[in-house]
């Protein structure tokens, strides 16, 4: 598949070069972003309440997609435990609020760093484990961590919920919603500076090929451990966060469910490329509540999507958006998908 | 406790650990012809639990039971092969990048289709089809007729799947597809009617499970969720490609469950599973049969 990162540095120049040729006005990648970026801040002053809390759920969503595409996507560890992570930092932060009296800015912190130490020590557990039995490990982790918190309810208050005090001494969702974009945008960007850096082209290369990256001199044990509490660490900050926001948490938050959303959205917006887990969150959590009329008809919607990406169109939805992209300015024919040929079994 | 009452819970935990059985036969089954983990096991479980419900409430009426557990079965096996045929099949053919991410990613995405399904057609309603079977005294133990049909058809599913397995040229083909692919190939063997056959035949053993307990559990769009954890935690137990450790896996699970929930508190019933899972991993790393290799 190919790579986003590595040929925007060079992309640019050759596709305005084009661009002056055909006569069109050159628009770089980083003025688009800015421009997004503004029109999303200036979104609450065009709709109600409710839509911005959808849009403040959707940043969330952001978040945990992006940095379970950054470990599965970009580092080739299939985890199945993020979810789990996010519930971590959510409840980690939660507790710290509510029976330590910690001020909730600081348990957030807490939760973040506590999620990061949790995906710090599975990683190093499951160093040796590749593909399947990876991905069972995670899940197990998952589902025992699900457990525990349901169970504990002394601690937890389980399947009764625990209320957790606000971040902000309001009820209204616009601050927030500026919060979670600030923090999505921030996740995205320190993502494609990690991925832009040395860090990101060892982790590419241990996805590619691990005994290669290893002969290569690249320390695996040291980047996969990284990774994994680099993105359990994002995913507990982004719990955490959201815990103090809608200020009440379940163990239902840490359902298989969730985990299979997050897949959802990664593989709908387009699986290793920056832009596409953002898309694919945004759709999926707007177009759900949109919908939501039509009840769970909406998820059988996205897993028939889903299954049809995977089976015709890998690169999702980033990537129909680039090749139209493509199309449109430059009159070319679309690049039809090329699939890398690989050996039979 | 007096030891009829403690032989009458191990004799209902053998029961559900031979549905247990089902399950890991299945996923271990499926694992070791294509090498990739079905996560939607529990789907088929339910939708065969949702097949006989139909049939023995609507279709067929409750006195006919024993056609509608055939049915079912057939039904899942068919549904199983077709999934396989459109949407794991292309993962052989080359051009995919990643085999194992490709079948997680689409049986996960399966889970949500069928899960979502099953509430859009059905709502988010329980069913149970009637009690078919009267009480069976066992000896001086009482059994619930349902639960004992579900073992005898478990055992006898488990022992027709043995002796296809072990003594017939289509079982030889099958392992001789699960010890190499390639070597297979080369002596004729067609694999993707193999792989197709082998799916329809896993995830029926899966439907067959979900057919035999809707009598004694309920039917409902979740129902496969904890019959997948459940199945998973057994081929930990027995070893991922072992057939014979998730049998021992599945009934020994069944047994500690039910002894614990009995013995200690039967609250953190879902709990002992995976004590027992730690425990033997920390014993035995591969599972009690498993594989020496933990890279797949």
């Amino acid at each position: 598949m190919d790579d986003p990162v590595a040929p925007a540095a060079g992309g640019v120049a050759s596709s305005e070069r084009r661009a002056a040729r055909a006569g069109g006005v050159a628009v770089r990648p980083p003025v688009l972003i800015a421009c997004g970026l503004g029109a999303a801040a200036l979104l609450p002053l065009l709709l109600g309440t409710y839509p911005i809390h959808v849009l403040t759920v959707a940043c969330y969503y952001v978040i945990l997609a992006s940095s379970w595409n950054l470990i599965a996507g970009y580092t080739g560890l299939f985890s199945l435990a993020h979810h789990a992570f996010a519930g971590i930092g959510a409840y980690a932060s939660a507790l710290l609020a509510v029976r330590a009296g910690a001020p909730v800015p600081a348990a957030i912190v807490c939760g973040g760093l506590c999620a990061g130490a949790a995906g710090y020590g599975l990683g190093s557990v499951t160093l040796r484990m590749r593909a399947l039995y990876l991905a069972l490990a995670t899940w197990a982790f998952a589902e025992s961590a699900r457990i525990v918190v349901s169970m504990e309810y002394g601690v937890t208050r389980g399947d009764l919920g625990l209320a957790v005090p606000l971040l902000l001494p309001t009820s209204s969702p616009r601050p927030y919603y500026e919060l979670f974009l600030v923090c999505a945008a921030a996740t995205v960007a320190g993502l494609a500076l990690l991925l832009r850096s040395r860090i990101g082209y060892r982790l590419r290369a241990i996805r590619d090929d691990e005994t290669v990256a290893r002969a290569a001199g690249v320390d695996t044990v040291r980047w996969k451990r990284f990774v994994f509490g680099m993105s359990s660490g994002i995913a507990g900050l982004a719990g955490a966060l959201y815990g103090h926001y809608v200020g009440l948490l379940s163990p239902a938050a840490m359902q298989f469910d969730e985990m299979a959303l997050i897949i959802i959205m990664v593989i709908l917006g387009g699986q290793r490329t920056l832009v596409g887990p953002v898309i694919g969150a945004v759709v999926v959590e707007v177009a759900s509540e949109g919908l939501r009329a039509y009840g769970q008809l909406r998820m059988v919607v996205f897993a028939l999507l889903v299954l049809a990406i995977m089976r015709v169109y890998p690169p999702g939805l980033a990537g129909l958006g680039r090749a139209l992209w493509t199309r449109l300015r430059h009159g070319q024919p679309r690049r039809r998908y090329h699939r890398a040929s690989g050996p039979a079994t | 406790m007096d030891a009829t009452l403690l032989t009458q819970y191990a004799l209902a935990g053998l029961v559900i650990g031979a549905i247990y059985c089902l399950m890991a036969v299945g996923i271990t089954f499926i694992y070791s012809v294509m090498r990739m983990i079905n996560w939607a096991m529990g789907e088929f479980y339910m939708i065969g639990g949702y097949v006989q419900y139909l049939l023995i409430a609507d279709w067929l009426g409750p006195d006919r039971w024993y056609l509608a557990l055939p049915l079912a079965i057939a039904g899942v096996g068919a549904l199983g092969m077709v999934v396989q045929r459109v949407l794991l099949r292309p993962m052989f053919a080359g051009g995919i990048e990643r085999l194992d991410e490709y079948a997680t990613i689409v049986t996960i995405s399966l889970t949500v289709l069928f899960r979502n399904l099953a509430v859009v057609i059905f709502g988010p309603y329980q069913f149970s089809p009637r009690d078919y079977a009267p009480p069976v005294q066992l000896g001086p133990l009482p059994v619930n007729g349902s639960r004992f049909v579900a073992f005898l058809g478990a055992a006898a599913l488990l022992g027709l799947f043995a002796w296809v397995v072990r003594r017939t040229w289509f079982g030889l083909a099958i392992r001789s597809v699960a010890q190499n692919r390639v070597g297979a190939l080369c002596a004729g063997i067609d694999l993707s009617r193999i792989d197709m056959l082998a799916f329809g035949i896993g995830v029926a053993l899966a439907g067959a499970a979900g057919a035999l307990l809707a009598p004694v559990f309920l039917v409902y769009p979740q129902s496969g969720a904890l019959s997948t954890v459940k199945g998973f935690e057994i081929i930990v137990i027995g070893g991922l490609g072992s057939l014979g450790g998730s049998i021992v896996g599945g009934l020994l699970l069944g047994l500690v469950e039910s002894l614990g929930s009995v013995l200690i508190s039967p609250a953190f019933r879902d709990v002992y599973g995976f004590g027992l899972l730690v425990l033997i991993l920390a014993l035995r790393p591969t599972g009690l049969w498993g594989e020496r290799a933990r890279e797949a």
